[in-house]
């Protein structure tokens, strides 16, 4: 083992594979272990779990009761309760991991980012009024992209914030403000009921925690300890196709002599195409000059020579999966086509709910105390763009 | 605010270690994530929110996958997630297309008034 607890030369995360019984040296922690309240957890090598299963069910435990109080309810609605009870079920699970393996401490900002997008998604679902779900979800989405700048992943970070939040989540608010009903004379501000109460919240979220516990339960039964060194992903056996890219980095180091170009290789989809787990690193660059060539080794290379978290991630994306790109093209075309043909499709207002309307239009306490126009005065603004 | 700033707030200085961050955190939050889109989608009546809430499960997956990506030291699962935003967007623009055509039918976004759909 490395002196940072690493075998030498290992460069990948530990597998997930550590329930096969074949290799029970893979893992250290085989002997009988007690949880905080002196309980045996762990008696065969094979059902090692990170996390106490008391303190994991009883956080679950928590949380179906935090989720089930902040539902939207019609008399009362505890979801400060909720919200109390929810942090303290979060904070039980992550203390549990943190009680049985003191140094697995993520950083600070994983526990940040993971309280605030867990905590926006449970007002999410539980708040009435459904812009300050949409908003929150915003919230969730921002939250999410901190957790992926800690893994490391650049690119995808701000991709989510300019999709999701940026994009999707304004279709939402769209929809959200075009689709609400008229507010009667006498509630202008009520919320709808269907917003207001929920449907079975107790079964609901029992299921939900019942499917989170088993989940968490049986998806790994190590902690997965990720590698300590993110510039080593994939390794960066592209850089030696990369001449334009390498060239001036090298020259800025000093490492080019007066003349010399950077060699680059011959691209070939079997040498390059889409780095994979456990590719090998680059050794050299080779460079060609007057006294011909010669190769820079990597312990020379200046410490900006690497392979960018967006370079990869491109050439996993078009060298690797190029098909998955032209299905995705496809899969927007038919959704743009399908969202066209649906919108400008003719609907007839069904009876009842016509007949609601007609009455809102003919009471005498509509339009000018409530300051809106009788939309259904105006003929054809109900049927939308069926010109 | 230069993108090294921000990696050194998020993690550290970038050639340091990153601190023994482990996968199973990241997919517990995945999972309580997925679950409360899921619970969402089974309580609430609105039928704009239980397509958020199934936007939630999606962005569940995507923590999921990116933390995988990590651990394995590869990108798949960070290319993987920009499918899962294309599907995502496209599930958005026909849900509420359809939402909106609903809405018109019935002036209404209860879920529970279009019950007549059972058959």
């Amino acid at each position: 083992m490395g002196t940072d607890g690493w075998p030498p030369g290992w460069k990948g995360g530990l597998p997930l594979s550590t329930l096969s019984p074949s290799k029970p040296e893979r893992n250290p922690r085989s002997e009988v272990r007690r949880d905080v309240f002196g309980w045996r957890y762990a008696e065969s090598p094979s059902l090692d779990h990170p996390l106490s299963p008391i303190l994991l069910y009883a956080g679950c435990g928590l949380g179906a009761l935090a989720v089930a109080l902040s539902m939207p309810r019609k008399n009362f609605n505890p979801y400060v309760v909720g919200a109390v009870l929810g942090a303290a079920a979060l904070g039980l699970v992550m203390f549990g991991l943190w009680w049985k393996h003191p140094e697995s401490l993520p950083n600070l900002h994983f526990y940040l980012f993971s309280a605030i997008a867990l905590g926006a998604a449970l007002r999410v679902i539980t708040h009435p009024r459904p812009v300050y779900a949409a908003l929150y979800f915003v919230l969730t989405i921002l939250a999410s992209a901190g957790l992926y700048l800690i893994l490391s992943a650049e690119f995808m970070t701000f991709a989510l914030i300019i999709v999701y939040a940026g994009a999707i989540l304004i279709t939402y608010l769209f929809v959200i403000m075009l689709a609400t009903e008229s507010p009667t004379e006498e509630q202008p501000d009520a919320l709808n009921e269907y917003d207001r109460v929920a449907r079975e919240p107790v079964t609901a979220t029992l299921a939900g925690f019942v499917l989170l516990a088993g989940l968490s339960t049986l998806f790994t039964v190590d902690l997965g300890k990720m590698a300590a060194r993110p510039e080593l992903m994939a390794g960066d056996r592209q850089l030696a196709i990369m001449a334009r890219k390498v060239e001036p980095i090298l020259k800025e180091a000093g490492l080019l002599k007066e003349g010399e170009t950077v060699k680059a290789e011959p691209y070939s989809r079997a040498a390059w195409g889409g780095a994979q787990d456990g590719d090998p690193t680059l050794d050299a660059i080779t460079v060609t000059g007057p006294g011909g060539e010669r190769r820079i080794t990597r312990d020379q290379w200046p410490a900006n020579l690497k392979l960018s978290n967006s370079e990869g991630v491109a050439f996993s994306l078009i060298d690797a999966h190029p098909a998955a790109i032209e299905i995705a093209g496809v899969i927007l075309l038919m959704a743009m086509l399908g969202a066209v043909v649906l919108a400008r499709k003719k609907v007839e207002m069904d009876e009842r709910a016509m007949a609601a309307a007609m009455a809102r239009e003919r009471s005498p306490m509509k339009g000018d105390e409530l300051g809106i126009e009788g939309r259904f005065a105006q003929p054809g603004v109900g049927e939308g763009g069926a010109a | 605010m230069s993108m090294d700033v921000l990696m050194t707030l998020g993690q550290g200085p970038l050639p340091a270690e990153m601190g023994p961050v482990t996968l199973y955190h990241y997919l517990f939050v995945s999972a309580a994530m997925f679950c409360i889109g899921l619970i969402g989608f089974l309580t609430r009546r609105n039928l704009i929110i239980m397509f958020l809430c199934t936007e939630l499960m999606f962005q569940a997956a995507g923590v999921a996958l990116v933390a995988f990506s990590r651990f394995h030291l590869n990108h798949t699962g960070e290319t993987f997630v920009i499918f899962v935003l294309t599907v995502a967007a496209a599930e958005a623009a026909l849900a509420l297309a359809l939402v909106v055509l609903l809405f018109r039918r019935k002036e209404t976004l209860d879920g529970t008034s279009w019950t007549e759909l059972k058959g």
